[in-house]
């Protein structure tokens, strides 16, 4: 049996569970026989899926953080749509033909805007119907660009082809338009700040710690060998939207006095740095920067959204002003916080900054001086923010009246799981580095 | 393997220090048998150093297809660097005995000593920058957490400044790996690399800050004023040393060609810092600032010492550099003192200390004639062997050395003057001078030091001949 399989049937069964514990349990077994699954290879059973070494480590990562993610999740509803997002990532990561790639991909987006649509304020409903009308746009598109891609190779069943003439490559490029809207990448990012920002930040995590990672590597895997081909021409549209990206997404976190707001921007400009995997292209530390970032970020931004998420009993909604004091009121939320957010920044010792290290040292290999310098200070502009969070946490004297909720034993168990996750990977990298997507 | 206990210990153990010490008072003694530990493990290091070249301690984390396995191996240059940390890491928790939130502050610096231990031990340049980045967390918190009334502003600019610097390093070692194959900076030669000019000019600006050298300096007075007067130690007795042995390390002897070439910004901007400070050092009526200025002008000698590029100038940079931690250090400590008993930073609010506080007034006299080059002090041999190094390489006009001494002469003596003798101020006059045993006995070691090492600086030099012995130098002029 597929590890897919067993995660789809899974999914389908907890509509019939509604005692939590049962179903928390359950579930946890469940992505623990996937896990042995994955490990031991096995791929979804359907034509135009196949896995790979790389592919399978980094569903063993995302069913890791899923595990976490449900260990301290009390809706019933939001751990049965965990599964399916679970699910559905397995089939976009292992996805090798063009249909089997976008049909994932469409059932992946159209999980996130049923997993927004749980909706109980007028903030929640705002963000959730900016991302689905920059979701529907996208699958527009998307399906424009297929049109065109389709018109010219007439060829949906086989892996994306290199050698097409200027209406394929044009198709690619509107595939590829789409995609951008749901990494984030500017000028399509506009949706994102404020559906991350105000959803509640448990589905930030997930959209912007599992599926926006999920979409990066599934499609680094599938369209790196068409940029490869055409790397003359499409290497400088990278190098401009990554440089964008990564520098916009930064300069507006600086400005932001709202802890989500910040996570959110900081989300942009990491989907930027994820971008210079594809500038980067020719060289052969590309892939595993890509895997690295991803890697490195699923367990970060995850953990500071959940976090966030606990903190603030759902609600989200914490100025920075808020956090004053935690140190004192919770020094292990204070911890988890802080450790997480100095891995974004890229400090040393965690997996923040080897990710950056990887996907720097692949632009140098490529050749792209002047982008790993921008890219270096974009990454020290960054550190302006994180530390600014820290230093609300620990340098204000001043208890804030805010009262934020204390970490259960459970939610603190997820924290650990992914502080692991960063410490390990901040350390040990030759799990990495053996892999090519 | 214990080269790896020595470096990561310190780094894991300084979260179970502080979860187990939360309410009691035992952090500062814990930590001080490790720094003790600390201080015999560099000596043994020293015991086992072979004639020439490195120690090997071990080799860890290897990974396929990158050089990101972490190399363990000494030379003399860095033990002499692990010698004079692990002494002012045990001087700095005398120092720090009664600091409030014990817990954290010394978990802080354990976390320290583990990072300025692989920063001076690993010859991977990527774990080297790891470490170098990783001293700026514990530093972060300890002026952010302990520091005076805008400590704030001063953690963050630091952190800020530092890392900026820190980038154009890492970008610079990613093209030494990519024009080299290899991160070991024992192995990388000048000649196989295809734009050793570039990579210079983002050492040189990186390392210049951590220094830190003229333009690059103006972190430095907020950091070193806001913390704590035992972190301010750290700052000026091991941060800085760290930029200077980078310096020395990684700009002067890997790169001896293109030092040779460009060695004329060392020397300009050393000398412009070691003016321009001493005149701030002077005008300055803020006690701390007075003394981090000091302390800039000082770093400025050591550059114009390494800007000689000869073996006697590098000797020279590295005494110097020794000399300014221990003489830096009391004057801080004591600058710190002062405040903490009147309340107050400006000089004039002070004023006849000497007879409330003999003994520490003493202890920052000695210091004192350090910093301005008084015989039979350290800075006296400090100063004349980089003047006359430099002269040797450059000739005669550097003789403004000599004349800066005055300048520091000037601000030294006015600073005696207008602090520790004049008329007594009130606030003088009620304030409690009594200082801990433990917080005098640093004091009296850092003068000892001054003194002993005035007199006899063969101990040090003879250490110094060790570590430049396998290296040929250049000379400074083209």
């Amino acid at each position: 049996m597929s590890p897919f399989t067993l995660l789809f049937v899974m999914a389908l069964f907890s509509f019939a569970i509604h005692r939590l514990v049962l179903l928390k349990s359950l579930s946890i077994i469940v992505l623990a026989i996937s896990l042995v699954l994955v490990y031991l290879g096995y791929a979804t059973p359907l034509a135009g899926f196949a896995t790979s070494e790389a592919i399978s480590f980094f569903e063993a990562v995302v069913l890791l953080v899923v595990g976490a993610f449900i260990l301290s999740e009390d809706d019933v509803i939001t751990i049965t749509q965990t599964l399916f997002i679970a699910a559905a990532s397995f089939l976009l990561l292992e996805s090798t033909t063009l249909i089997s790639f976008i049909l994932s991909f469409e059932v992946m987006s159209i999980l996130s805007f049923v997993l927004v649509s749980n909706i109980t304020s007028i903030k929640e409903a705002e963000g959730a119907i900016k991302m689905f009308i920059a979701g529907s746009i996208a699958t527009a598109v998307l399906f424009f660009g297929v049109t065109l891609y389709l018109w010219s190779t007439q060829s949906l069943d086989t892996p994306l082809i290199v050698n097409v003439d200027s209406f394929g490559i044009l198709g690619i490029w509107f595939m590829l338009g789409a995609l951008f809207y749901k990494m984030t990448i500017v000028p399509m990012h506009t949706w994102s700040a404020d559906s991350y920002a105000q959803v509640r930040p448990l589905y930030a995590a997930l959209l912007s710690g599992v599926v926006k990672t999920v979409v990066f590597v599934a499609t680094f895997k599938f369209f790196s060998p068409f940029i490869l081909a055409t790397d003359v021409f499409s290497t400088p549209i990278f190098i401009v939207l990554a440089v964008i990206t990564m520098s916009l997404g930064n300069i507006l976190a600086l400005f932001q006095k709202n802890v989500t707001r910040i996570l959110a921007y900081s989300s942009i400009a990491h989907a930027g740095y994820m971008l210079l995997g594809f500038v980067a292209v020719r060289s052969s530390y590309a892939s595993v920067g890509v895997l690295y970032m991803a890697v490195a970020y699923i367990f970060m931004q995850s953990a500071v959204f959940i976090l966030i998420d606990k903190l603030s009993r759902g609600v989200g909604d914490i100025k920075l002003e808020d956090l004053h004091g935690l140190v004192k009121k919770d020094k292990w939320s204070a911890l988890f916080l802080s450790v997480q957010l100095f891995s974004l920044a890229g400090i040393p010792l965690l997996a923040g900054f080897l990710a950056k290290a990887v996907m720097v040292y692949a632009v140098v290999d490529a050749g792209y001086i002047i982008v790993a310098l921008i890219t270096l200070l974009n990454s020290a502009l960054s550190v302006a923010y994180y530390a600014w969070i820290i230093k609300h946490i620990y340098f204000e004297e001043n208890a804030s009246d805010y009262t934020l909720e204390k970490l259960s034993f459970s939610s603190s168990a997820t924290q650990v799981i992914l502080l692991l996750g960063t410490l390990y990977f901040g350390v040990f990298a030759s799990v990495v580095f053996s892999l090519t997507l | 393997m214990s080269a790896l206990v020595t470096v990561f210990f310190p780094l894991v153990f300084s979260l179970v220090l502080y979860l187990a010490t939360q309410k009691t008072q035992y952090a500062r003694y814990i930590v001080l048998v490790i720094f003790l530990g600390l201080f015999a493990e560099s000596i043994e290091l020293y015991t086992q150093l072979p004639k020439e070249g490195y120690l090997l301690l071990g080799s860890f984390f290897e990974v396929s297809r990158f050089d990101f396995s972490l190399v363990f191996a000494v030379d003399t240059l860095s033990v002499i660097m692990l010698l004079l940390t692990s002494i002012l890491l045990i001087l700095v928790t005398l120092s720090s005995w009664h600091i409030p939130k014990q817990a954290a502050y010394f978990s802080l610096l354990l976390f320290f000593s583990g990072a300025i231990f692989g920063v001076f031990m690993s010859t991977n340049l990527l774990w080297f920058f790891i470490f170098w980045e990783l001293t700026l967390i514990p530093m972060y918190f300890l002026v952010g957490i302990w520091g005076a009334e805008g400590r704030v502003y001063a953690a963050v600019k630091f952190f800020l400044y530092t890392h900026v610097a820190s980038m154009l390093i890492l970008l610079a070692f990613f093209l030494l790996y990519k024009q080299s194959g290899t991160f070991d900076m024992t192995l990388i030669k000048e000649s196989v690399l295809v734009t050793p000019a570039f990579i210079w000019w983002l050492l040189f600006v990186g390392f210049a800050v951590k220094m830190p050298l003229f333009p690059f300096h103006t972190w430095l007075p907020d950091a070193h004023v806001q913390a704590p007067a035992p972190v301010s130690v750290l700052l000026a007795g091991v941060l800085l040393k760290m930029g200077a042995y980078a310096m020395i390390r990684m700009v002067l002897l890997m790169l001896p060609h293109q030092s040779q070439k460009y060695g004329w910004v060392l020397l300009v901007l050393g000398v412009v810092s070691l003016v321009y400070a001493a005149l701030m050092a002077l005008y300055e009526t803020h006690l701390k600032k007075m003394v981090a200025y000091s302390s800039i002008s000082h770093m400025g000698l050591v550059a114009i010492a390494m800007a000689t590029l000869s073996y006697d100038g590098l000797s020279a940079a590295l005494y110097e550099m020794i000399g300014h931690a221990f003489i830096i250090a009391p004057l801080f400590l004591i600058a710190g003192f002062f405040h903490q008993k009147t309340g107050s930073w400006q000089m004039e609010d002070m004023g006849g200390i000497m007879q409330r506080a003999p003994y520490i007034s003493t202890v920052f006299i000695i210091a004192g004639l350090g910093a301005l080059g008084f015989p039979a002090t350290m800075g006296f041999v400090g100063e004349v062997s980089v003047l006359i190094s430099s002269i040797e390489s450059y000739g005669l006009w550097l003789i403004v050395v000599a004349f800066v001494s005055m300048l520091s002469a000037s601000y030294i003596i006015w600073t005696f003057r207008r602090v520790l003798y004049g008329s007594m101020s009130s606030v003088v006059r009620s304030s409690d001078f009594s200082i801990s045993k433990m917080e005098f006995f640093a004091l009296i070691v850092f003068s000892l030091f001054i003194i002993v090492f005035g007199i006899y600086p063969q101990v040090i030099f003879s250490l110094i001949n060790d570590a430049l012995s396998g290296y040929t130098f250049l000379g400074g002029r083209v």
